[in-house]
């Protein structure tokens, strides 16, 4: 079937896959290749993210933590293992899914509130475990990965922006297939109404913990490619609190329930923070931002913009209209809230 | 092996950390109780009262103390305005989640605020009794130490009398055990939500007053408290206040007296500890339990 | 002319050298918020000093200077953006070092791959001279470790039965005040006095209630705080409010601080404090330093300014002896005559071995009469070394 918005849509991936391909031979210079580098590793892990956030419902703002034990697991394998670097990096990635498991044990037993507590718990206890631990991670004297390359930087980034490039793609991948799935459905089951779910018989539970345990896998592969091109190891900036949140931010602003919505986000905020510090410097201000913009998109756009963005196509494709749509319980309930008070006056 | 004078020492700052750490995580619990909101911003208002109580002294030589006449009103205000203006306009379906992400969002904010104020710079109020002592037993207590402590107990009784003993306190845990039932009977139950978060961040006025005494302040230091305090809400039960307070007065004694072996960093993870064992073995809580649903 | 702009940075640079009037650049990224904005703006305000002082007497190489400065906000994934950004798109002729060992070793590794020279203000614990750098230059006498050397000397010279026989330590979990007060208590073991406490905290603690109640419980002779500035105030004030008294206390950074004294309510009589640098000394250059930082800045410079203005000079140093400043073939030039000679600054002559490490030890100050006064060693002394420290 031929339609104008499906056309569209396809067009615009199309050109969002071309334009990141030819990004490092359009760069101008190997800052603003790394820049890209940086909002590919954003993207990458927001849509990590978004195994958890898009597909349950449940918000983690730890997912910087699980970033960071990637990194630190791929580190400590190179530097003090002697692992050759990808093999250490899958290895460590591996290691943080096991770890996944207890973690989401503990953190999922529980509805909602405590599942927020516990990810956040787990950015602050880690922070203090490897700043502590000195021993083996080095404290806060740092981490230093050996470069797998030999190559000048400029060369160095043009790599690292392509194997992001490759991770990416292969998350998408996945979270498209799970979306398409039987489990995708379960889990969507669980984001509308966890109750309802498990009363038909969903494992909702060990669906959960098995989509908790990919993301962390995701999430701590791209850490660890990150330890790789970055470098140097510090645990105050590994475990922050503030790239969990950034992560939160750009897959609500791009959109949780789309396959690309936080690469978009990622895309726009990731960009948006670079130019802002390195216009501004990095003041204060750019919390401010960040957490007025947060609070806009929490408000206002719990969607994201891509909806919203499409929401705008489809005023203009009526054939559209007729057919059968995603909803959620809540635009639902808002929808049959409006209609009982329309009734009552 | 540590001497008995040290370890009397430890327990009794233990009992003094502990202390504020209760009526720290009241508020937070008084949240959970009325909206099932984890208040994550609940710290941030904290560094931010401690940082007003630094400013009045540091520019008017105001002693810290007095500075709660402004801040505890305030406060009160902006905790009521924060709900109805904010809280209310989410979604009754995501509200958990998004309450969640929208005051990180506020905390984030004030963090912001407060570095662009004040720079990040380290303060720290200069008490002429800043390092005056009492002897107790032996041991040795600091008068600012002391004088956090009794801010703690008389907010915390304060709370308690309010809660049992008043009209509104009625309304409130009618509210808080079931907002259906309690709109049936005539409460206005959006009122007292409003004025329940309004209490909750009052005493994060009072907290942060007591916190400037004695310790150092930095607009990044809510993350720093807002850990621990977590941790103490859920092992707790959440929403049980008297449950809250004594998980904070074990935790707080657990931290100090761990330091002696442990030393200060490893010391703070009896929290986390704490956090991940009640909910692996007994997520409604180890002291709310079926109290948690009353006050 | 899109396929070969990946090569032409590093190489050529956007400026010609032969343009002879267009100003140098020197890019610098500095922790001007955050956990060190307090040092970052020291260092500065010293650069700022070297380059008005340079210009004012007619530039380098006929040259003006002009600094590019960056805010960090003392964090490493943006200290290595910074200088990504001031290497490869601002195309700088030159790069200076910014604060705090852990932004130095990031950072040197951005500027030894595009091969730049990098003197810098503020690396001194020993880590930073043990990855490998080749083009790493601290601009102070002595690495972390060093810093009490001569106190050391002072307090084991001492008669057996006036030397003290126990110690406490507590150090910030900091690569360079855990490098201070580790240093001393090294040499301290080895000569007999006993550790009682050794104890590391978290840079952003603010109760410091236990600690202290460890430290006066041991009734230790000696305490040694690796301390920044904050931290080591409130670990005296509770330290008071315990009641301890050691006979002696040295505390890195914090007693130097102007607002040191009345922070912990004017009891510093006796307090040592490790400095790379002195108003008073009598290096060429250093009253020159003192003189027209006053003039700019309305007060005199303290260690960290000297640090950054230290930097300059050595940098400059280098740019005069090599003839050139931009980027490419110039820095090796500029690298290998820093290793080969001495360069006169306003802390003294500094010269490197071939890690960057410089090879000289710091001066040992101690609060006398309400006043920081140094104290050792003997030859530049102003006031007698107070040993057994007077009651706080």
């Amino acid at each position: 079937m031929l339609n104008a918005s499906r056309a569209l849509k396809a067009g615009a991936i199309l050109l969002l896959a071309a334009g990141i391909l030819a990004f490092p031979s359009l760069a101008p210079n190997p800052y603003i290749l790394s820049v890209g580098v940086l909002v590919l590793n954003y993207a990458a892990l927001s849509t990590s993210w978004n195994f958890v956030g898009g597909f349950t419902g449940y918000i983690s703002l730890g997912h910087g933590a699980l970033a960071g034990l990637g990194a630190y697991g791929t580190g400590l394998l190179v530097a003090k293992g002697g692992l050759p670097p990808f093999l250490a990096l899958f290895a460590g990635a591996t290691l943080v899914a096991a770890l996944a498991v207890p973690i989401g044990f503990a953190a999922l037993r529980v509805r909602g509130a405590s599942f927020v507590i516990v990810s956040i718990s787990l950015v602050l206890i880690l922070l203090l475990i490897f700043q502590s631990w000195a021993s083996v991670t080095g404290g806060s004297r740092g981490l230093v990965v050996p470069r797998p390359f030999d190559l000048s930087r400029p060369e160095h980034h043009r790599v690292f922006y392509y194997l992001f490039a490759g991770l990416l793609a292969l998350a998408l991948l996945v979270w498209w297939l799970i979306d398409r799935s039987r489990f995708g459905l379960g889990l969507k089951s669980i984001r509308e109404d966890e109750d309802k779910a498990e009363a038909l018989g969903t494992a909702t539970y060990a669906y959960k913990l098995i989509v908790f345990v990919v993301s962390a896998f995701f999430t701590a592969l791209t850490g660890g490619l990150y330890a790789l091109w970055f470098g140097d190891l510090d645990p105050v900036f590994q475990f922050s609190i503030l790239t969990g949140s950034y992560l939160v931010l750009m897959a609500l602003l791009g959109g949780v329930r789309q396959l690309f919505g936080p690469v978009v986000g990622a895309i726009i905020v990731g960009t948006a923070l670079e130019y802002f510090k390195g216009a501004y410097g990095d003041t204060p201000l750019h919390l401010v931002a960040t957490g007025l913009l947060l609070a806009l998109v929490v408000l206002f756009m719990p969607d994201g913009v891509l909806p919203a963005v499409a929401d705008l196509f489809k005023r203009f494709d009526r054939t559209q209209s007729s057919s059968i749509r995603e909803v959620t319980a809540s635009e639902l309930r808002d929808e049959r809230l409006k209609k009982a008070e329309g009734a009552a006056r | 092996m540590p001497s008995g004078a040290l370890l009397f020492q430890s327990v009794l700052l233990g009992l003094l950390l502990g202390g504020l750490y209760a009526l720290l995580a009241s508020g937070l619990t008084l949240y959970f109780g009325i909206m099932r909101v984890v208040m994550i911003a609940h710290s941030a208002f904290l560094i931010l009262a401690a940082y007003l109580a630094w400013w009045l002294h540091d520019q008017a030589g105001i002693d810290p103390l007095l500075s709660m006449i402004g801040t505890v009103p305030l406060f009160f205000l902006a905790g009521v305005g924060l709900q109805r203006a904010l809280l209310t306009r989410l979604r009754p379906a995501t509200l958990t989640m998004m309450s969640v992400l929208l005051t990180f969002a506020i905390a984030l904010l004030i963090e912001g605020l407060l570095g662009y104020a004040f720079s990040g710079t380290q303060r720290r109020i200069n008490l002429g009794y800043g390092s005056a002592s009492l002897e107790v037993l032996g041991a040795r207590v600091a008068v600012v130490k002391l004088i956090a402590f009794g801010l703690a107990v008389v907010a915390l009784t304060t709370l308690y009398l309010l809660m049992k003993k008043t009209r509104f306190g009625w309304a409130l845990r009618a509210t808080i055990q079931h907002r259906d039932a309690a709109r049936l009977l005539g409460i206005d139950t959006d009122r007292v939500a409003g004025f329940g978060f309004g209490i909750g961040l009052a005493t994060a006025a009072v907290g942060g007053t007591a916190l400037s005494l004695d310790t150092t302040i930095y607009p990044s230091l809510h993350w720093h408290w807002i850990g621990p305090l977590m941790a103490i809400i859920v092992v707790g039960g959440l929403g049980s206040v008297p449950g809250a307070a004594i998980a904070a007065l074990v935790l707080g004694m657990a931290q100090s007296l761990l330091q002696i072996p442990m030393g200060t960093t490893w010391a703070q993870t009896v929290f986390y500890v704490a956090l991940f064992a009640t909910l692996a073995f007994r997520p409604q809580g180890f002291f709310g339990g079926r109290l948690a649903q009353r006050f | 002319m899109i396929v070969t702009l990946g090569a032409c940075s590093s190489s050529s640079g956007g400026d010609d050298a032969n343009d002879k009037t267009d100003p140098i650049t020197i890019g610098v990224s500095l922790p001007l918020t955050g956990d060190f904005s307090e040092p970052g703006k020291g260092v500065q305000q010293g650069y700022e000093a070297w380059a008005k002082i340079v210009n004012d007497s007619g530039g380098l190489l006929g040259r003006q200077v002009e600094l590019k400065i960056l805010d960090d906000q003392s964090n490493a994934d943006r200290v290595v953006a910074d200088y990504e950004q001031l290497i490869g798109k601002d195309e700088v002729d030159l790069v200076f070092g910014p604060f705090s060992t852990r932004l130095v070793v990031p950072s040197a590794r951005v500027a030894e791959e595009y091969d730049m020279l990098f003197v810098e203000p503020a690396g001194a614990a020993k880590e930073v001279f043990e990855q490998g750098f080749k083009n790493l230059f601290y601009a102070a006498p002595a690495v972390a470790n060093d810093h009490y050397n001569h106190l050391a000397d002072k307090i084991l010279a001492m008669p057996a039965d006036q030397r003290p026989k126990t110690a406490a330590y507590a150090a910030m979990d900091d690569p360079f005040a855990q490098g201070t007060a580790y240093g001393l208590k090294e040499k301290l073991e080895a000569g007999g006095i006993k550790t009682l406490v050794d104890e590391v905290y978290p840079p952003n603690t603010t109760d410091f209630s236990g600690i202290a109640a460890k430290i006066a419980d041991s009734k230790a002779d000696v305490l040694v705080g690796g301390s920044q500035y904050q931290d080591g105030v409130n670990l005296i004030v509770a330290l008071q409010q315990l009641g301890y008294q050691p006979k002696l206390a040295a505390f890195s950074t914090a007693p130097t601080n102007p607002e040191f004294a009345s922070a912990i309510g004017n009891k510093t009589e006796g307090v040592l404090s490790p400095t790379g640098y002195s108003q008073d000394a009598q290096y060429p250059s250093n009253k020159e330093f003192v003189e027209k930082y006053t003039a700019q800045f309305g007060k005199a410079p303290e260690e960290d300014q000297a640090n950054g203005y230290t930097t300059g000079q050595v940098v400059a140093a280098a740019v005069t002896a090599a003839g050139c400043a931009e980027q490419g073939e110039c820095q090796k030039k500029l690298v290998d005559w820093l290793r080969a000679n001495t360069v006169e600054t306003v802390v003294g002559p500094l010269s490197w071995d071939e890690t960057g490490k410089p090879k000289g030890a710091h001066m040992i100050q101690q609060w006398i009469g309400g006043d920081i006064k140094i104290v050792l060693p003997e030859d530049v002394k102003e006031a007698e070394f107070l040993y057994p420290k007077p009651a706080w």
